[in-house]
């Protein structure tokens, strides 16, 4: 079974002295847990200033970039256009709202939303970050745009229950599903499909997501969607 | 062969967030998929609003599962006859230790209102396992080490090793620094990197392991333990080492009994 990890950080984090700090970090962790492949986020897209510093590739063939973009009037974000963002065409990208302070739901970002969902790109938010009630925003105005809802938590399965019922772009990922059952009952309510496998690593545990996986009560195929054929469904631009 | 005990655990629903899997039978079962051998519970009712009532139903989880559930009797400071309720029910088979529950209860840990009760525990010869919670009012792991530093024959176990990442790293100083101070470490802000840590400032033998199962789903903190960079016997004594020579004779197994 091929397992895809579809949110970790690649670099250094506040508060915290992390293996992941460079590539070969990273690498050895996903080695020793098992995990054949990772979307990764340069940390300093997420902790540093998007308008200013942007990051090369991870450069590996088991990793994937996911930039973070900042979508704002010419000159306070990155890039510039969201045509840059549609021509590079990224598997997913991320974008933090609350913690770069922008309008997820203003007139500019919108703009955005309309081109990357137009060009099948998909959003990652973070819901530790925005609140799940932002992310339904998002996607009522722009029901064409597909989103990845990373650490969504335990705490508000019932929100994400109905987020995922009423809007069909929505995945979630299951690093953060920590209540007891609560992967196979979402799974079971809304199909493995729109879970994917994620943890969130080296801020959030990977290990217990992992050992998870491996004793989930769900059918084989159910499982394999969920550690990694959801999220190539997802940026492959395929619909739920 | 080392028994694996999960040191802090809960059955019942809870009003603030949906837990899909609140029975004690979905939790037993999925423990002996994994290899949990046993699971110390606390009731939700008895944590959250009624702890006579809670109790009882622990007691009950205990009686259906023998050897698969223990329990840890919830210690109400506000109830004026816990003390002779509590003594009562020590005696029960299965029952491990007093839990102690300071932010639902709203009364510090170090509140004179538990000194009774955490008498009790001590002359009994049971541990008391509390939550606990870096920069809590009620709870913060320097407030349980003050407990166990008046209490020394007693041993406490902090909840969470308290919960915070950024309090991990005083949680383990002031477990090394008083030797009958414990660190349980269930929580969804734990890494195995953090455990590693903790085992290696605070010592193998004061780390315990916990899910706080069916908050949080058991198979994440099994997996933790599982696969953090210890040694084969750290890792013993996290497992259930150190839970088995704590609980004594009231650490009752039942994959390990003879049939």
């Amino acid at each position: 079974m091929r397992i895809f990890d579809a949110h970790r950080l690649l670099g250094s984090v506040p508060g915290d002295h992390v293996p992941s700090v460079d590539v070969a970090g990273m690498l050895a962790e996903l080695d020793r847990l098992g995990i054949d492949g990772a979307a990764v986020t340069p940390s300093h897209g997420l902790y540093g200033d998007p308008a200013h510093e942007h990051a090369a590739g991870a450069g590996h063939e088991r990793l994937t970039t996911v930039p973070v973009i900042l979508p704002a009037v010419p000159g306070a974000g990155w890039p510039d256009e969201p045509g840059v963002v549609v021509e590079s065409a990224p598997a997913m990208v991320r974008a933090c709202p609350v913690r770069h302070r922008f309008a997820l739901t203003g007139p500019v970002a919108l703009r955005w939303w309309h081109e990357l969902a137009a060009a099948g790109i998909p959003l990652a938010l973070d819901a530790h970050e925005t609140g799940l009630d932002r992310v339904g925003s998002v996607v009522a105005a722009v029901p064409r745009l597909r989103v990845l809802v990373l650490s969504p938590g335990y705490r508000c399965l019932r929100e994400l229950a109905e987020l995922l019922d009423v809007h069909p772009g929505v995945y979630a990922e299951t690093g953060t599903l920590a209540a007891a059952g609560a992967v196979e009952w979402l799974a079971r309510r809304c199909g493995a499909h729109r879970l994917v496998f994620g943890t969130g690593a080296p801020v959030w545990d990977d290990a217990g997501p992992r050992f998870q996986l491996e004793h989930l009560r769900l059918p084989d195929a159910d499982v394999e969607l969920i550690a990694a054929g959801s999220f190539a469904a997802l940026s492959r631009g395929e619909s739920s | 062969m080392s028994p694996v005990v999960d040191a802090h655990g809960h059955v019942g629903g809870w009003a603030d967030f949906f837990v899909p899997e609140p029975d004690s039978a979905w939790l037993v079962d999925v423990n002996a998929e994994i290899g949990i051998d046993v699971v110390g519970i606390s009731h939700l009712v008895a944590v959250g609003r009624d702890t006579v009532a809670g109790n009882e139903l622990a007691l009950a989880e205990a009686g259906r599962h023998p050897g698969r559930v223990g329990v840890w009797l919830v210690a109400d400071p506000h109830l004026p006859d816990a003390v002779a309720l509590l003594r009562d029910q020590l005696d029960h088979p299965g029952v491990w230790g007093l839990k102690l529950h300071p932010d639902t209860h709203l009364c510090a840990a170090t509140d004179p209102r538990y000194r009774p009760l955490l008498e009790l525990a001590a002359a009994a010869g049971v541990p008391v396992l509390s939550h606990g919670q870096t920069g809590s009012p009620y709870s913060d792991p320097a407030d349980l080490a003050e407990l166990a530093r008046r209490h020394p024959t007693l041993p406490i176990l902090v909840g969470h090793a308290g919960l915070w990442q950024e309090g991990f790293d005083r949680a383990a100083r002031l477990a090394a620094a008083q030797p009958n101070l414990y660190l349980e470490i269930c929580g969804s802000r734990l890494t195995t990197r953090w455990l590693e840590r903790l085992v290696a400032v605070a010592g193998a033998d004061r780390v315990l392991f916990g899910t706080d199962a069916c908050f949080l789903d058991p198979r994440l903190g099994l997996g933790k333990v599982r696969l953090a960079q210890l040694s084969d016997a750290d890792r013993a004594l996290v497992l259930g080492g150190n839970a088995a020579r704590l609980l004594g004779r009231r650490l009752i197994i039942a994959s390990q009994e003879t049939p």
